[in-house]
């Protein structure tokens, strides 16, 4: 061999590790994501910095007064989360250290976004940009407005190598999903909503794993796993757990029924509810959330309060969200393999209206939802993984294929396990075809329906004076029995939550639910309100661009 | 008188499009759409970038600026207002929905602040120097400072929380079958939109009257023996109302405008709230429909405050 072309080998085979190590070369294994490339963010040592010099415990007892706790993991204490997880406790000198490490550009101004509108938020960040100067970190921080699906989850077009189609480096989020995978969905490669994070096949094959298998016991020990490994490299960087805060008046009685997330469905046992009689011995429930313009369809918010007492799932889940027991549908049968699941619809349910409700009803509501434009990502991802779904979406079939029909009974098969299908179903509400089927499922939230829509769930609307208030009234049909409460008034909340506390002051909200802490201490100094906390998959966090920028 | 009404008009079509065309110019400058306002900012993540692009095609938000804006002209021109873009629901049907609640509010208003406005100010301007002429200038002076959701929220601290005689806020309420039911929903929020008014109304009249009483034609009515109730009435009282009435006529438009603070104080289901949450959520014919309204109505105001000024003042004469 020519000495030319050794010298030439020997230059390529040093240049090479350098190319890859600045950004030119695939995807990353977790261990190698010291400076992934020219983001600084991209070096692990940094992020953790970042977690190491926020004091948050300080944080949390200051400006949330203790009504938060300090996040180590997106997940919230329970069995979902593994034990010994590196909290990162307030470590100023660690965090130097770190950066020293990383070789941190302390004339590098971090750009920090986040959307929420509320005073706390400014505060938190001001609190950041403190802590983060303290260790010689610069930042900024600005609140993004305008098209934030564009401007906070744009992908970039290579997701191994970016660049960045964003252009900010932290931003400032919650996440409150009801399965605990979808915690990490969008980081997976080429995830809807994964704008931020390069490809990593050691992660990917965490979360896969984390959804492989419909048993729950393997789900959570995968799940430990992911967190393990998030917990070391923070992909993002958790900050703190938030609880939802329901409140009651003296005049409620919830006869031992459960509190669970009010921001979805559970077995709140409302038909057991008793409110303290009125001069006319009526019992009226006041409470707050009535539409301003429009009612808000189920399949994109179906824990909004009014959609919980007018619309009815097929199965039912209890105060932990597990799927317990059959609702709209008397009795659902998983298959062996876990790909396909029997619903049997009971005899004589029907809607608001008087109409029967139809296995019909039920494949087409399955259908119309893949064609809305937004529905909740779990319910579009069972639905996505039937068996014929990606040519109905396609627009190759007129229905999905696998969907059947059988009298009664509905029978679903999946191309791919989908572990949260049951979840799904005790969530998801099924309509009433005929209202739509002449309609533009684009236009899905602008139909006329949603001016009084006709449910299928223990209340159905009264009266609509839109933007005054709704009232609903027992559905006499309804399978489960009838309510003890005999009308349920609804106000609206207003842009203004200091109106939560207004309205409760003078009698006028018996049951609500609310997470805005300033809230919450105005309910609690009130004698006839009780609240209660309720923990709930709520998590404050940064998300972490990675990605090299523009 | 028919020229000059006509000139009006024709002034008033060129000043509409200009002002709308401004207004939609300065939503169209506004970051992102209809549909961006939409969806709840934490849960947009796994939403489909093309569903959400073929929304906006549904909706028409992707045809270029200029074509939009005349669509909605010439809608307007037909009589076709359009659906609002949040709920589809016709905008002829939401403002004629919400805007009784604000004509109420403001009419009840601009009628207190103009009667009780102009009286105190005469009576003030009449006892000039006296402890009562003091003691309401102090007061005109608290109402003008003042800012309105502060008064707002004081009321509702006194009035609806320690003494429990009125309601918190709202206009209807489950049961209601009369005007007379809801009548305890309009005192609190009018009331607290009058008060600066009259305020200002009791100040323009207090100093356009001592004007008037210093001026020749009262001497002369005087000298003629008149009597002096008759003087101050018929004489002064009379050509003092002319700057008044311009206020009034003035502040009817920025009345039912600036409604907007009391509606969100006391949930007051108005025209006003309504064009907020339009705006918030970039609901662009919602906001159109509602400006054009204002719009008119100020030019509207502004015409009809010529013709009253023109009765109420001989030496004021249109051409």
């Amino acid at each position: 061999m020519k000495k030319t072309n050794i010298l030439a080998l020997l230059l390529v085979l040093i240049l090479l590790p350098a190319v890859i190590w600045a950004g030119g070369g695939g995807e990353a294994t977790t261990k190698e994501l010291k400076g992934l490339n020219t983001n600084p963010l991209s070096d692990y040592r940094v992020r953790q910095a970042i977690a190491y010099a926020i004091d948050m415990d300080t944080v949390v007892d200051t400006l949330l007064e203790g009504k938060a706790r300090v996040a180590d993991s997106m997940v919230p204490p329970g069995p979902w989360k593994p034990e010994g997880l590196n909290p990162y406790g307030y470590n100023p000198n660690k965090a130097k250290q770190l950066l020293k490490e990383a070789g941190w550009d302390a004339n590098y101004t971090l750009d920090v976004v986040f959307y929420y509108g509320d005073q706390l938020t400014v505060d938190f960040m001001t609190a950041v940009q403190s802590y983060l100067s303290a260790v010689g970190m610069k930042i900024k921080f600005r609140k993004l407005e305008g098209d934030l699906k564009a401007l906070l989850w744009t992908r970039p077009e290579d997701p191994v190598n970016g660049p960045a189609a964003i252009a900010w480096d932290l931003c400032y989020g919650a996440s409150g999903p009801l399965v605990m995978q979808d915690f990490y969905g969008q980081y997976s490669t080429g995830a809807a909503g994964n704008s931020h994070t390069p490809s990593n096949p050691e992660l990917d094959a965490l979360l896969a794993a984390a959804k492989s298998s419909p048993n729950i016991d393997t789900q959570i020990k995968a799940m430990h796993e992911v967190q393990k490994n998030c917990n070391e490299y923070l992909p993002m960087i958790p900050l703190f757990y938030l609880e939802l805060y329901i409140f009651e008046s003296n005049k409620v009685n919830r006869k031992g029924a459960p509190y669970g997330n009010e921001g979805w469905n559970y077995d709140w046992k409302i038909l057991d509810w008793e409110v303290t009689p009125d001069a006319k011995g009526r019992q009226v429930l006041q409470t707050d959330g009535a539409p301003v313009e429009f009612f808000q369809e189920p399949w994109y918010v179906a824990g909004k309060t009014y959609n919980r007492f007018m619309f009815d799932q097929l199965i039912r889940a209890d105060a932990a969200m597990l799927p317990v027991k059959g609702a709209l549908a008397a009795e659902y049968k998983v298959g062996a393999d876990g790909k396909s699941l029997t619903l049997t619809l009971r005899d004589g349910i029907k809607w608001h209206d008087g109409s029967a409700i139809t296995a019909e009803d039920i494949k087409w509501s399955i259908e119309y939802s893949l064609k809305v434009p937004a529905i909740q990502a779990m319910f579009s991802q069972t639905f996505k993984s039937l068996e014929g779904a990606k040519a109905f979406i396609a627009g190759s079939a007129d229905g999905i294929s696998g969907i059947t029909i059988q009298g009664k009974s509905i029978t679903l098969k999946f191309s791919e396990l989908d572990p949260f299908m049951l979840t799904t179903f005790s969530q998801w509400s099924p309509l009433p075809k005929k209202y739509f089927e002449k309609s533009d499922p684009l236009k899905f939230q602008q139909q006329s329906f949603w001016q009084r829509p006709v449910g299928s769930g223990p209340f159905k609307i009264d009266k609509v004076e839109m933007n005054d208030y709704t009232t609903l009234v027992p559905f006499e049909a309804y399978y489960g029995g009838s309510p003890k409460i005999h009308e349920i008034v609804l106000y609206p909340s207003g842009e203004n939550e200091g109106d939560v506390a207004k309205y409760a002051q003078v009698g006028k909200l018996d049951y609500g639910s609310t997470k805005s802490l300033s809230v919450v201490k105005d309910l609690e100094a009130m004698s006839h309100i009780r609240v209660t906390p309720v923990s709930i998959p709520l998590t404050r966090f940064f998300v972490v661009n990675k990605f090299p920028k523009k | 008188m028919l020229t000059y009404t006509l000139r009006r008009l024709l002034i008033l079509i060129v000043m509409v499009i200009v002002i709308t065309f401004l207004v939609y110019l300065g939503l169209e400058l506004t970051p992102g759409d209809a549909v961006s306002f939409m969806l709840n900012p934490d849960d947009i993540a796994g939403l489909s970038v093309e569903k959400m692009e073929d929304l906006r095609e549904a909706l028409g938000l992707n045809d270029p600026f200029l074509g939009r804006y005349f669509k909605w002209l010439a809608g307007v021109s037909r009589g076709n207002f359009g659906y609002s873009l949040a709920s589809g629901v016709a905008i002829k049907d939401i403002v004629f929905d919400r805007l009784p609640a604000t004509l109420e509010l403001s009419f009840i208003a601009l009628l207190f602040s103009t009667l009780f406005g102009s009286i105190f100010g005469c009576l003030s301007a009449l006892s000039k120097g006296s402890l009562a002429d003091n003691a309401l200038t102090v007061i005109s002076m608290i109402g003008v400072s003042i800012p309105q959701f502060f008064f707002g929220l004081v009321a509702i601290v006194v009035f609806a929380f320690r003494l429990e005689w009125l309601p918190v806020g709202g206009r209807l309420m489950p049961g209601y079958a009369t005007y007379w039911d809801r009548l305890p929903h309009l005192i609190l929020p009018a009331l607290v939109l009058a008060a600066a008014l009259t305020a200002s109304v009791m100040r323009y009249a207090r100093s356009s009257m001592l004007d008037s009483l210093n001026k020749d034609y009262i001497k002369t009515a005087r000298s003629k023996g008149l009597p002096e109730w008759r003087v101050n009435l018929m004489h002064g009282f009379r050509v003092a109302m002319t700057p008044v009435v311009v206020l009034i006529g003035f502040r009817l438009p920025s009345l039912i405008g600036g409604s907007v603070v009391i509606e969100q104080v006391f949930q007051w289901p108005g025209i006003g709230s309504e064009f907020v949450s339009a705006v918030k959520g970039q609901n662009y014919p919602l906001v159109m429909m509602i400006a054009f309204f204002f719009v008119l109505i100020v030019l509207i105001s502004s015409f009809l405050v010529d013709l009253f000024t023109a009765l109420l003042d001989p030496r004021v004469k249109l051409a």
